[in-house]
């Protein structure tokens, strides 16, 4: 019982991780339908770009604002200079995914080119270890958690409250009708880029000094399991990602009291096939998406 | 110097084998197959344990069977293992996803099977892997070290052109020309009577069965195998030498994979290692074919030998039309190659 619990607190922040990048994910793809392969990456990048200030200063504050600031200029950059001149030409929309991977590529290694392979250590003072109720979580645990319902009730005011946000629901929607009525959509869809971007640049952050190193692969590692998450929660619903997040976070560390922890991953990519196979369109989905053909 | 340009050559035509699989699968059907490395990875364990003796190891470490069966009967077996593999995967993943989700599954699908192999070591020997793999036909050969590179080059030679022509074959029977219906166009291929899923289930199979025939080669020729030899990234250089060649075209994919593979490979060779960083070669050959996928993609969609449309006169799209589907293309009439465009408006005259 004692394991089960601190497993259970393990997935509370495995799950905040994880929801932060899948409501960025989740959020980016159903308003430009593309799936980004490069998410990973991105990730990737916010950590580095905050690696780099850390060696400098050690101002938790302005890492999170470098980390945000790098993942959203990337984001914007792969929509704006690869992405979209295509999506004028009419690409198709593998077309659209096999470029996300090609961006990928460039990004992981030209991370690798600069930096090298080896690990940097990315730490962060942690504070001692709380009884929370009836879970234990160190400092580094709480500031992610909350983090996380941060962001999701961030986006979730967007997506509600803002014209910002009914103009990507009316995009996600139908990109067309949404012209038509008189939006904006490659700026709304540019815009997406940018505020998805700069939300994974600090998931990489948060994701890099949690395991306390990073490496140019650290982000594509977690990629599937973010496409997991966002794709059990459903995409382009906020609280879907959560409720994903915390399906995918919660199962993973407690099939580590059972099995070596490198199958972690296996389980969240067999709740993925399985989801995608059995309920496209994710947990609480109120219309069904058209990931069938 | 001439063994290296040998087996540089050799691995490039094993590369190739493996590109004309992927084509099946990318050029005739339209699948986003991102767990082609993973099939090329179970065809190189398969061949391995059954050519090697069996398991002494101690422990842990282990494989099965271990049959000292020979080359052909280990080429035959790995294919078929792999085919039957990716029966089930395709089975699955095919049945109602679509392209981009269909990418995401075959993922998942590699990344379990690159963990597995490296966690349950009873099967392949996990992270060691296998090694001392007999060269093939060596034993009877007795050839010098030269002699044998060139034998085993002729060889994969032998075994690129079988395949090659048996591809050929199939892309202009009735089975490849139903397959490109469905790749342009699904709805109208079902119209016509199609059953779409099983089309793209054999194609499916019949790739990934070329690509378990080059993962026994590149067994063959590397004599080990292990989980840090194979990455599912790699999956990706088989598609810029798909999108470089020329998506369709067996030729243009050969090219394409001696152009990544071998071109490329030797120019990133040629640039200075910086110290301290090992990877930096390899890095910056993904890199480079990063932004060859994107400029292919931009600049010639349809590659450098574009896809041999049919010969029925099919009218293409014109040359104003820039889109980018994998439809611009050239007409291949007898020796002659003439431009869509050009005929249409000289006919229009």
């Amino acid at each position: 019982m004692h394991n089960f619990l601190l497993a259970t607190g393990f997935g509370l922040v495995t799950a905040s991780i994880i929801a932060i990048s899948a409501v960025a994910l989740s959020l980016q793809y159903s308003v430009t339908s593309v799936p980004n392969f490069a998410h990973g990456e991105v990730m990737m990048v916010g950590a580095y770009s905050a690696w780099v200030v850390s060696k400098h200063s050690a101002s938790i504050p302005l890492e999170i604002l470098v980390s945000i600031f790098f993942g959203a200029i990337v984001s914007w950059s792969i929509n704006r200079f690869v992405l979209q001149p295509f999506l004028h030409r009419k690409a198709k929309n593998l077309v659209l995914f096999v470029l996300t991977i090609a961006c990928s590529l460039i990004l992981q290694n030209l991370v690798l080119l600069f930096f090298g392979g080896a690990p940097r250590a990315m730490v962060m003072s942690v504070g001692g270890v709380h009884h929370v109720g009836p879970f234990r979580f160190t400092g580094m645990g709480e500031f992610t958690i909350a983090t996380g319902v941060v962001v999701c009730l961030l986006v979730h005011v967007v997506l509600k409250y803002t014209f910002f946000g009914k103009a990507q629901r009316a995009v996600a929607d139908h990109r067309e009708l949404a012209r038509v009525s008189g939006i904006h959509a490659d700026r709304t869809v540019g815009l997406t880029w940018l505020f998805a971007g700069g939300i994974t640049g600090l998931s990489g952050f948060i994701l890099a000094i949690t395991i306390g190193s990073l490496t140019p692969t650290t982000g594509s590692a977690y990629l599937l399991v973010i496409f997991a998450a966002a794709v059990v929660g459903g995409i382009g619903q906020a609280y879907g990602a959560i409720i994903g997040s915390l399906v995918i976070g919660l199962t993973m560390e407690w099939s580590a009291l059972y099995l070596p922890s490198d199958y972690k991953i296996f389980i969240a990519f067999g709740i993925l096939i399985t989801m995608l196979i059995v309920r496209p369109g994710g947990i609480i989905t109120t219309r069904l998406r058209n990931v069938a053909e | 110097m001439l063994n290296y340009w040998v087996s540089v050559l050799t691995l490039g035509l094993i590369f190739a084998m493996a590109t004309m699989g992927l084509n099946v699968k990318w050029g005739w059907a339209g699948e986003l197959d991102l767990a082609m490395f993973g099939f090329i990875a179970v065809g190189a364990y398969v061949y391995g344990v059954v050519v090697l003796p069996p398991s002494k190891l101690p422990a842990p470490d282990h494989y099965i069977l271990g049959l000292q069966w020979g080359f052909f009967p280990g080429l035959i077996i790995a294919m078929i293992v792999v085919s039957l593999l990716s029966l089930v995967v395709g089975a699955v993943a095919l049945r109602k996803l679509r392209g981009d989700y269909f990418g995401i599954v075959t993922v998942a699908f590699v990344l379990c099977l690159a963990i597995f192999i490296s966690q349950y070591t009873f099967l392949f020997d996990g992270f060691p892997g296998l090694d001392g793999v007999p060269q093939p036909f060596n034993g009877v050969l007795n050839l010098s070290p030269t002699g044998y590179g060139i034998f085993f080059f002729a060889l994969t030679i032998l075994f690129t052109f079988i395949a090659y022509f048996i591809l050929e074959l199939l892309a202009n029977s009735q089975f490849g020309r139903a397959l490109r219906s469905v790749r342009e166009d699904q709805s109208a291929a079902m119209a016509y009577g199609r059953n779409v899923y099983v089309l793209k289930l054999k194609a499916y199979v019949i790739g990934s069965a070329v690509a378990g025939m080059s993962g026994a080669f590149f067994m063959a020729f590397m004599s080990a195998f292990n989980p840090y030899a194979w990455a599912p990234a790699e999956t990706f250089l088989l598609f810029g030498a798909i999108f470089v060649g020329g998506s369709g075209n067996g030729r243009g994919v050969i090219l394409g994979a001696l152009f990544v593979f071998v071109a490329i490979q030797e120019i990133t060779r040629l640039f200075p290692v910086l110290p301290g960083n090992a990877q930096a070669s390899d890095a910056l050959r993904f890199v480079i074919i990063g932004f060859l996928i994107i400029a292919v993609l931009w600049f010639r969609p349809q590659g450098l030998l574009p896809e041999v449309r049919d010969r029925d006169g099919e009218p293409g799209p014109t040359l104003k039309d820039r889109s980018i589907s994998f439809r611009d293309g050239w007409v291949h009439r007898g020796q002659r190659i003439i431009r869509i465009a050009n005929r249409s408006k000289s006919e229009a005259k």
